[in-house]
């Protein structure tokens, strides 16, 4: 077993559960969707990014890129969600949340792809 | 260890005194052996290591700095993070007293400016004492924080002993943690790299030690499917191999392909009487050094010049034996090699120094080839070669085969004036000369380094093939020819898996029905479970019973209880022979065709009816 492989794994998946457990729920509900779980998203999804920087395999290559845009798309939904709260004076509204929720989502199908990635890459290596 | 801060992170990890001290006093040791530990006498064109090989890449140092500021990054996201989660956690009052907390967006920013320094105070309210308590504690982690990544990063360029120090401990661990086999391979040159790749395409783990840093910077680089523990160190010191992982358990062999024969020699030796029985392969370029190998232990000793003759013997007997062999011994899924011409058998001229020029004479004519040979002179004296009576005009085959590879290029070009039409055989000692070799032309080249990895694979990718290959040459071009065709049609134009079927009770126990009858034909074994008109595409190499071993059966051979089977083939035929072998309804089908009930319930009301058929067997 390596343990460089079991953080990565888990790093990885735990990105994506989190962006699964802040994204599911309806749209534009603002109470089932909970600010401190976007928050771990966007953290656990940044070690998660830092962690793939240096492979020099393809597949490495897209599971870097597949992070990246999942961070991006949860850091851009907090800064909907910072707006909506800080800024504007109508709070967090049905429209703003689902704004902020949508964003997650599309984080999610990176994070998704990014597990994909991750299955392939062990089913295709077999030790016997 | 310029940086206080990376001095206190290595105290935070060294577990003791000692241990450091140890550390850093080999790793002083070590700097200083370079100029003590030099080996005039080693041929230098030997040590294949002090070639660069290829040119790396650009983005590679970038690379290997992404890999190292890893940690810190994830260190300074984790205590943002925390930072920022207290913080919006904490109770605080606002300006009217009345309870509130931050929103995550406020403590993010005050969490920013505070942890760079630029302090704004304390926004948007005053903070209570708890937010106070909470923030001179995050105010500290993020400034460790910070300096640790800013000084790990400037360290990376400053302080190697450090790396070095904290690389033995890491690699340590590594290794002790190490729970299944691996090889450990010392010397990490050209040789060794194609011996590594292949070992990792067939999935096996191992350990590289080596002298050198930016060869090991190599392993890195590399990326190899399993994690692969590196030592800086010097092998010939008993310790380091030790480390390396010399008396764990689960260590299976030993590699030396180091261009140090003492080198070699050293770790054969230690490895014999440290762990006896333990398979160790070294190279040696001298008849001397094997002997003082063998006398520890019994090490298999390639030496690449003998080796040199050996493929020459057995190109000039059988162009498809010779195919074959290199191909079996590539890495996993290399493509079949192109089948050469069969080397002319008329007069054959040799340019070679010393004892090999000789030993590599006595081997063609063995083959009973018609040799002239010219004796280099010695390389102190300066004099030159004299082709005065060889008639180069007249000789069908020219070998270019001394220890540096411009000699050999002017000895081509010299041949290939005298006669155009000469084929031209050279030693290629150094792998990056090969593209001069090539743009001179020559027929057939031989590169040391990569006659060692294939052999090397040859006796690690599995031990019975070994009994398979010496046969190969003994065979007829026929033979060969055939055997390349049907693994071809069988598996494909990569190299074949090879594995090894044992028919005893334990491993493939759906066949003990048959084994316990009058045995079994090779032919019914090998056919698919998903229809048995059909073969499996997989070739049997060779059986093995009782110390004997059946080369390339057909399909009428009787297998036995016991027999071990070298397979060849590709992996779908793995998975589907392994099925037969291990469920008893799947080997009834296959070999005779009937279909068992394969549920325990209808076995058992089933009995009586299948008691017939087995009486017959």
């Amino acid at each position: 077993m390596n343990l460089e492989k079991v953080i990565f794994g888990f790093f990885v998946l735990l990105a994506a559960t989190l962006n699964f457990g802040f994204f599911i729920g309806p749209l534009g509900d603002p109470e089932v969707h909970n600010v401190y779980e976007l928050f771990a998203a966007v953290v656990v999804n940044l070690i998660a990014t830092v962690l793939k920087f240096g492979d020099r395999t393809q597949i490495g290559a897209v599971h870097l890129a597949t992070s990246l845009v999942a961070s991006l798309q949860l850091i851009a939904a907090s800064v909907v969600w910072t707006y909506a709260t800080a800024v504007t004076e109508a709070g967090l509204t049905r429209e703003m949340t689902a704004s902020v929720v949508s964003l997650s989502g599309g984080a999610l199908f990176a994070n998704v792809v990014s597990v994909v990635l991750l299955v392939v890459e062990t089913v295709s290596f077999q030790r016997r | 260890m310029g940086n206080p801060l990376l001095v206190l992170w290595y105290r935070m990890f060294a577990d003791d005194e000692a241990e450091r001290e140890r550390g850093l006093r080999a790793t002083a040791v070590k700097t200083q052996h370079p100029s003590s530990g030099a080996l005039p006498h080693t041929p230098d064109w030997l040590a294949d290591g002090n070639l660069p090989g290829m040119p790396d890449q650009p983005s590679a140092g970038i690379l290997l700095v992404l890999r190292r500021i890893r940690i810190p990054l994830i260190v300074l996201i984790v205590i943002f993070a925390i930072s920022v989660l207290g913080l919006a956690l904490v109770p605080g009052e606002d300006a009217q007293g009345r309870p509130t907390r931050m929103t995550i967006f406020e403590a993010f920013y005050f969490m920013s400016f505070t942890a760079t320094t630029i302090g704004f105070g304390e926004i948007p309210d005053a903070f209570t004492d708890a937010q106070r308590m909470w923030v001179t504690l995050a105010i500290f982690l993020s400034v460790i924080g910070w300096a640790y990544a800013i000084g790990s990063l400037l360290g990376l360029m400053q302080d190697r002993a450090f790396r070095r120090a904290l690389a033995r401990r890491h690699f340590a661990n590594k290794v002790s943690h190490m729970a299944e086999p691996f090889l450990m391979l010392v010397g990490y040159g050209n040789a060794t790299k194609h011996l590594a790749r292949s070992l990792d395409d067939m999935g096996r783990r191992f350990v590289v030690v080596d002298g050198d840093e930016n060869r090991l910077a190599g392993v890195d680089l590399a990326s190899y499917r399993a994690d692969t523990p590196t030592l800086l160190g010097d092998a010939r010191d008993t310790r380091e191999l030790l480390l390396a992982g010399l008396g764990h358990r689960h260590c299976e062999g030993v590699v030396a392909l180091t261009g140090h024969d003492e080198t070699n020699l050293d770790v054969a030796m230690t490895s014999s009487l440290l762990r006896p029985g333990l398979p160790v392969i070294a190279r040696a370029s001298s008849r001397e050094i094997a002997e003082r190998m063998r006398a520890a232990g019994d090490p298999v000793v390639v030496n690449p010049l003998d080796r040199f003759g050996d493929h020459l013997r057995i190109l000039l007997r059988s162009p498809s034996a010779y195919q074959l062999m290199v191909w079996l011994t590539s890495a996993p899924g290399t493509p079949l090699p192109a089948r050469r011409e069969p080397l002319p058998r008329g007069r054959w001229v040799v340019c070679g120094y010393g004892r090999f020029g000789r030993e590599l004479t006595a081997d063609l004519r063995a083959e009973g080839l018609q040799v002239t040979a010219v004796e280099a002179p010695a390389p102190h004296d300066g004099g030159g070669y004299t082709f005065d009576g060889v008639d180069l005009e007249q000789a069908s085959a020219f070998v270019a085969a001394t220890e540096d590879d411009m000699t050999n290029l002017w000895l081509v070009e010299r041949a290939r004036r005298a006669n155009p039409g000469a084929f031209v055989v050279t030693l290629e000692n150094r792998a990056t000369n090969v593209s001069l070799f090539n743009a001179i032309g020559v027929d057939f080249g031989l590169q040391p380094a990569e006659v060692i990895a294939h052999e090397v694979v040859a006796r690690l990718a599995n031990p019975a093939l070994m009994r398979f290959l010496p046969q190969v040459p003994r065979q007829d071009e026929a033979w060969a020819a055939r055997m390349v065709q049907t693994l071809v049609e069988r598996s494909g134009t990569g190299t074949p898996d090879l594995w090894l079927v044992r028919l005893s009770r334990h491993e493939s126990e759906a066949l003990e029905r048959w084994m316990a009858g009058d045995g079994l034909r090779l032919g019914a074994l090998l056919r698919s479970p998903l229809g048995r008109e059909r073969y499996l595409d997989a070739v049997v190499l060779v059986v093995l019973r009782d110390g004997t071993a059946a080369i390339a059966p057909d399909d009428d051979f009787l297998l036995l209880r016991d027999d071990e089977l070298l397979l060849a083939g590709g992996s779908t035929a793995r998975r589907e022979l392994d099925a037969t072998l291990t469920d008893e309804p799947t080997a009834a089908y296959v070999i005779d065709g009937v279909f068992a009930p394969s549920s325990w319930i209808w076995r058992k009301y089933s009995r009586q009816g299948r008691a017939a058929p087995r009486a017959g067997m």
